[in-house]
């Protein structure tokens, strides 16, 4: 349990030092439904949610919904991951393929204000 | 060893058999081709006349048919003294014995008897039970094949710190073991296969010797650090009439006061805290009874310094602006840390990486001061690596923290004046605004996916909470890495949770969140727990046991159709090798076909609901749900959700 509280927060951290770290560069073009696919079968889904919600691995996963995090930063966590993320050669997930992802990430609508979550409200 | 007693020519008789084998050897014709050799002075025993062979033939004159009284009568009067409610047990033959005198003489109370389908189920639900209760139940299985079953069992309550008072049948002489089956099933050292993580076991030799380690394996197992115990019965001295009724005693049980740490070494502790600029406080298995948390609380605030809870019991609530369980920099940010019963403190205090070359990194400040308090190091044992990596301390001190703190406590106040109550102030407002935020953002976290489908596990807690927050509602059981209810809920009171398995292992869900809804019953709780599918999937015959006795509950299956956490590693596996991830379900999924788990639930005779993959369905099944608890049966609900 200690590992799972600790963790979640360590990747939580992660996430955000990506985002400041990375250097914000115009993304290309990418097709959001084959990122779809592609976020599918590539198994993102089984650590960041289908809808990009974030979840877990030996720490938690960010949210990746609507991220904030620039193409590039997406391309240096996937390819050298500061964290437990596995890291994804080119080999099995190429430049394309990751453009395509971050699309459907983009796709994605991100967090809404939970004061108009009746059910987070308590 | 024990002797019959319902036989009191038995050695004349042992005797005839002896001399009955030999002569009917004798006269047996030779099998064809045999080479017999055996010289006739060789024999022991001449050859039986014909009476001799008249009496081999009958039924023994002496043998008595009915007895009345009985060893096992004798170790229900013991085990009545120790004032245990259940016995959680699947029935096995190796202790007929005692199981009739337990429902006859004992008339199924203190304790009653839980029948359960599995003897993993039994153990776990006695560890369920006593991190409620806070008393240990009884379990009793076979002493080969059943302890064998509940073996695993048995090492997550060695590792959760969890007393079961385990008690296995075994016929200890070989001449009184049946032809077959009871030979199979019997042992010289049946509790080797467990000694590694139970506390203290015995056999028994004598009806006294039983009376005495009854009480002692009660005393051992309830003392901190608490464990299991195990107790091997004789058939024979669980059978068999009294022979020495008048000789027999029960000894007293007195139960031991936990040790508190020196004084001298509190006092020390309580100038490092006091002095320091940022004191962060780290537990574990700390609360036993409901004094733990008010204890922390006091101490806390007493300091206004954060608290990390690793929530291996209900230590701190949730809710307290000082509860910084998720925000863990605060420990990077600490110059003293007291670490309060933990059972891995180096794992929490260092990161991690699991990558080709695994690496740790310490996550304190340097120079950061580190005491410990408990009891974890007084009681080890070597095979079994349950203790984590050694941890320096600056200064370490043996005693029970929940005893303990009581005495910190007065030491830090007696410290405190009225300039350090004014920093303390400060100190306090600055980690309730850091707290606060941490809930918003994870509020914001939460609204991600909130009508997605499958149902993200934040809109299943949140629904969940939704139904039950108004109740007097006990949060028993969750799946690997679910931390919404800790992170939201509203843990506030000793009996919200309960802490998780101890070993990791997988199948303790289910049968630990039931035992521990008997806990509840009696209180009038309403029990909520979570687990995942394929923890599910070990003991699903827990179901039966609950709907049989009764016992209410509301049980939330977090669906996600795979031992999810193995499919992340396989993922992890592949990925590191180049080799595409594609396969990586193989060995790791649950479907086809998918397990209809509100159909498997009927079955057993509870209430079922789901698969429910829409989150626009949850709350009227949750409704539905929520009334079959009230009404006092367990009710499975199966959400489909996304993975994690």
């Amino acid at each position: 349990m200690d590992r799972l509280v600790r963790t979640i927060l360590f990747a939580a951290v992660c996430g955000s030092a990506v985002v400041v770290a990375a250097q914000a560069q115009e993304a290309p073009r990418g097709d959001a439904a084959n990122g779809k696919r592609l976020y599918l079968a590539n198994y993102c889904y089984t650590c960041h949610g289908r809808v990009g919600q974030g979840g877990a691995y030996n720490g938690p996963a960010p949210a990746l919904a609507k991220t904030a995090m620039p193409y590039e930063g997406l391309v240096g966590q996937t390819r050298n991951p500061s964290n437990d993320m596995p890291g994804y050669s080119a080999q099995v997930l190429p430049d394309q393929e990751l453009a395509d992802i971050y699309a459907y990430l983009q796709s994605l609508p991100g967090p809404s204000d939970p004061k108009g979550v009746a059910l987070l409200k308590d | 060893m024990p002797k019959r007693r319902n036989e009191p020519d038995s050695h004349r008789r042992n005797f005839l058999k002896g001399a009955g084998l030999a002569g009917a050897a004798a006269l047996s014709p030779i099998a064809a081709g045999a080479q017999v050799s055996a010289p006739k002075q060789d024999l022991k025993a001449p050859a039986p006349g014909s009476k001799q062979i008249a009496v081999e033939t009958l039924p023994p004159i002496k043998d008595l048919i009915n007895q009345t009284s009985s060893g096992g009568d004798f170790m229900v009067d013991v085990l009545k003294t120790l004032d245990i409610d259940y016995l959680a047990m699947n029935c096995a033959s190796a202790f007929r014995g005692i199981h009739e005198s337990f429902i006859n003489y004992g008339k199924n109370t203190k304790p009653e008897i839980l029948t359960c389908p599995h003897e993993e189920i039994a153990v776990h639900m006695a560890q369920g039970y006593a991190k409620i209760e806070g008393q240990p139940m009884a379990m009793m299985c076979h002493g080969t094949v059943g302890l064998q079953h509940a073996s695993m069992a048995l090492y997550n309550a060695w590792c959760d710190r969890v007393p079961v008072y385990v008690m296995i049948g075994n016929i200890i002489e070989g001449d009184k073991r049946a032809p077959g089956v009871e030979w199979v099933h019997s042992a010289i050292d049946p509790a080797a296969i467990v000694r590694d993580f139970v506390k203290w076991d015995d056999q028994p030799a004598s009806l006294q010797h039983f009376a005495e380690s009854a009480v002692r394996a009660y005393k051992v197992a309830t003392t901190p650090p608490m464990g299991p115990v195990l107790l091997s019965l004789d058939a024979e001295l669980q059978e068999n009439p009294v022979a020495d009724a008048e000789t027999l005693r029960i000894p007293k049980l007195a139960r031991v006061v936990p040790p508190v740490g020196d004084a001298g070494a509190l006092a020390d502790a309580a100038k490092m805290l006091v002095a320091a600029e940022n004191p962060v406080i780290i537990c574990d298995r700390l609360a036993r009874t409901p004094a733990g948390m008010a204890r922390l609380v006091e101490l806390a605030e007493t300091l206004q310094c954060a608290v990390v809870d690793n929530a291996g019991r209900m230590n701190f609530p949730s809710r307290h602006p000082l509860n910084h369980s998720f925000r863990r920099s605060v420990i990077s940010q600490a110059d003293v840390i007291l670490a309060i019963e933990m059972n891995d403190p180096f794992g929490s205090l260092h990161a991690f990486s699991d990558r080709i070359a695994r690496s740790t990194r310490s996550t304190t400040k340097k120079g950061a001061k580190i005491i410990t308090l408990g009891l974890r190091d007084t009681y080890l044992k070597a095979n079994y690596q349950d203790f984590g990596r050694y941890q320096e301390a600056d200064l370490a001190i043996a005693g029970d923290g929940e005893a303990s703190l009581a005495l910190l406590s007065e030491a830090v106040k007696r410290l405190v004046d009225d300039s350090r109550k004014a920093a303390y102030e400060v100190r306090g407002k600055k980690l309730a605004a850091a707290r606060q935020a941490m809930v918003e953002q994870s509020k914001s976290d939460a609204t991600v996916g909130w009508d997605a489908s499958p149902i993200t596990t934040a809109r299943m807690c949140a629904e969940v909470y939704a139904q039950i927050k108004d109740e007097d509602w006990s949060m028993v059981g969750t799946s690997i890495r679910l931390s919404w209810p800790h992170r939201l809920w509203n843990f506030d009171k000793s009996y919200r949770w309960n802490g998780v398995s101890g070993g990791a292992g997988v199948g303790y869900n289910l049968p630990a969140s039931l035992g521990a809804a008997l806990a509840n019953k009696r209180h009038g709780r309403f029990t909520v727990s979570f687990g995942g599918d394929g923890d599910f999937m070990f003991a699903p015959g827990t179901l039966w046991t609950a709907a049989h006795h009764r016992i209410p509950m509301l049980y939330i299956i977090q669906n996600n159709r795979a031992y999810h956490q193995e499919l992340m590693y396989l993922t992890a596996m592949a990925a590191r090798r180049s080799r595409g991830i594609e396969n990586a379900h193989i060995g790791t999924t649950l479907t086809d076909p998918n397990i209809d788990f509100a159909t498997v639930a009927r079955g057993f005779g509870v209430h079922g609901e789901g698969p429910i993959a829409d989150p626009k369905d949850l709350a009227p099944a949750l409704t539905r749900a929520v009334a079959a608890v009230k009404a006092g049966q367990t009710a499975v609900v199966d959400v489909v959700t996304d993975p994690r």
